[in-house]
């Protein structure tokens, strides 16, 4: 497939969780993996201590709660950080904030009040130790935590790309059927086809030309599938058939005329752009009209751009009804994915009656 | 019978029409071709003028179509449609026991037709009156189909040239004394505003109720612009629209719409 560098807008998960109520930022995991830190820690400073290990427990569980109260409320309050200031510092700061004030409270509910640390030594050591080794390992914990986080971030932001590549991969799928369903037209075919026969029949000249027209066309129209990218030459010459066709099957009713500046035949440009507008002048200008008209083609070079202009003289723009509407609004997409808003496509009316459509983009070669 | 048999052949497309006469001329050769007509309108004419036994009447033909010629001619005359492959026509044609031919026309198929006509002519059959009703069942089948009555575009004025503004890209009208301003993507799907002399009211009915909904007494916005809504005082709310920096007032009578959101 060929590159057509087209407006990525990917929508990505966004980077701050929205604020939590305390269920999520406590959590059944996270109070699961801080118990299993909290008990071998109680157990750890018992050993040689005279305090029972189920108070040792109790006020391990309570500095590791308190932890990570602090740790999972900096997660996303408050909404906006100080640029120079990492949230994962943040939030490391604020559990390590939250872990004196946890172990003070431990002490105090354990002991029954005032844990009045000046007259009891042993127990401003056990809140020393408290502290050390709640700061430390709810540090360690902490970070394997964000380590773990940013690589579910990190897994959620790759399916996001995949389902956005997907999405447009869909697109680009679609606009090829459409593109498929929009040209071959048993109509056109069949009356084309029953043209030729009568030609050939009746031993006409013109014949051997209408069926190169048609072969032309055909050639033209049915779309390589993995072609996304044609020439505006290419284009050129796929109109310049259809309307020569289309010239056979009613000369009493169609004129058209092509004004081409060579200079921008090797330009790139999505298939079928002008043969849209071309039989959307003939289907829903000339053919409707009794009398028939005139369709002027002008491609030329504006600025930096490709200027495509294709006027009509027949009916006009009904004012409601369906029709035109998916031919074009499948051109505009295929304008979009490739050129993205560089490119242009404008409608006009033409007074006293017809239709003008414009396509204007960026000319590139190759 | 004693005169020989004449046909009306409707066809847009010339090469078709002569194609058709000159198969005709070697199925059928008493056979006269007495009028030949490009459209609907003509076909009528002709058939007053001339008043053929056989019309055989393209269906796709410019400003009126081969149906509705034939209801103007009605069972005056034995009719045979003929159409390029189109499967819901042919359908019609084939479940109302109306003659039709498929294009490009077989010459077998075409004898068969011809034969059918010769022996109702010889036996002075005249065409069975049950056809007015069955064309006319074709006819509001065939134009009530594709008919659509909403709105297309709008039409703003720009220079010389009526600028055309397909009712997808608009995002949102607002009506401006005896105009309507309209936010719509323009070039390159950038934001654009343009002036439409219809006013709003008028245009309110002729959009899809789906996709557009009034949200005060003077606007009405595409659903699928709008980027979010923001509560306002008194049960009135603002619509911020996406990739473009225009707010727009959602009043009390209108508040509810956005509850939901």
């Amino acid at each position: 497939m060929s590159s057509s560098p087209g407006p990525l807008q990917m929508k990505l998960p966004s980077t701050a969780a929205a604020p939590a109520g305390l269920t999520s930022v406590l959590g059944l995991r996270r109070l699961a993996i801080m118990l299993m830190v909290a008990v071998p820690i109680a157990a750890l400073i018992s050993i040689d201590s005279e305090t029972r290990f189920a108070t040792w427990l109790a006020r391990s569980i309570i500095v590791g709660t308190g932890a990570l109260v602090g740790f999972g409320l900096a997660e996303s309050r408050p909404r906006r950080l100080p640029r120079w200031l990492g949230r994962w510092v943040f939030q490391l700061l604020a559990m390590a904030l939250a872990v004196p004030f946890a172990a003070y409270a431990a002490y105090w509910i354990t002991v029954g009040g005032a844990p009045e640390f000046m007259a009891n030594p042993k127990r401003f050591v056990g809140f020393g130790q408290l502290t050390i080794a709640g700061i430390f390992f709810g540090a360690w914990v902490a970070l394997g935590a964000m380590i773990r986080q940013r690589d579910a971030r990190a897994h959620a932001l790759s399916l996001a790309f995949e389902r956005e590549r997907r999405e447009l991969e869909r697109q680009a799928v679609e606009a090829r059927t459409q593109l498929l369903r929009s040209q071959i037209q048993p109509h056109f075919l069949f009356n084309t086809l029953a043209n030729i026969q009568a030609l050939v029949e009746t031993g006409s000249p013109h014949a051997p030309q209408v069926l190169a027209s048609l072969i032309a066309y055909l050639k033209a129209a049915v779309p390589q599938l993995d072609e996304t990218v044609s020439t505006v030459g290419r284009e050129v010459e796929l109109a310049r058939a259809y309307l020569e066709l289309m010239r056979m099957r009613m000369p009493d009713r169609l004129r058209f005329a092509l004004d081409i500046d060579p200079s921008v035949l090797a330009c790139r440009c999505p298939p079928t752009t002008l043969l849209t507008l071309v039989e959307n002048a003939v289907r829903h200008g000339i053919d409707p009209a009794e009398d028939g008209g005139a369709i002027d083609v002008a491609v030329k070079r504006s600025g930096g751009d490709v200027l495509i202009r294709v006027e009509d003289t027949g009916v006009g723009p009904g004012v409601s009804g369906a029709g035109t509407g998916t031919g074009l609004k499948a051109l505009r997409e295929r304008l979009t994915m490739a050129f993205g808003d560089a490119a242009a496509l404008r409608l006009f009316e033409r007074p006293p009656h017809g239709f003008i459509a414009e396509v204007q983009f960026p000319a590139e070669t190759g | 019978m004693t005169h020989p048999p004449t046909v009306l052949i409707a066809d847009d497309e010339p090469v078709l029409r002569e194609a058709l006469a000159r198969l005709l001329a070697e199925l059928w050769p008493e056979l006269r071709v007495v009028a030949q007509a490009r459209n609907g309108r003509e076909a009528i004419a002709m058939f007053e003028e001339h008043r053929p036994d056989v019309c055989f009447l393209d269906v796709q033909m410019p400003g009126l179509s081969g149906v509705e010629a034939a209801r103007a001619i009605g069972h005056r005359a034995h009719l045979v449609f003929v159409t390029a492959f189109e499967q819901y026509a042919v359908e019609a044609f084939a479940r109302g026991a109306l003659d039709y031919l498929v294009k490009p026309v077989e010459r077998d198929r075409l004898r068969e037709t011809v034969e059918r006509l010769r022996e109702r002519l010889r036996t002075v059959q005249p065409p069975p009156a049950a056809t007015d009703e069955l064309i006319r069942e074709l006819a509001a089948r065939l134009s009530a189909a594709p008919r659509d009555t909403r709105l297309r575009w709008l039409r703003a004025g720009s220079g010389q040239a009526t600028r055309l503004i397909p009712v997808e890209e608009i995002d949102f009208l607002r009506a401006d004394e005896k105009y309507t301003l309209v936010g719509w993507r323009g070039d390159g799907a950038r934001p654009g505003e343009a002036l439409v002399r219809t006013p709003l009211k008028e245009l309110a009915g002729q959009l899809d109720p789906e996709q557009f909904v009034q949200v005060h007494r003077s606007v009405i916005v595409n659903l699928g612009s709008v980027s979010h809504v923001t509560r306002g005082l008194n049960e009135t709310a603002t619509i911020h629209l996406k990739g473009r920096p225009e707010t727009l007032p959602v009043s009390r009578a209108y508040a509810h719409l956005f509850r939901q959101m």
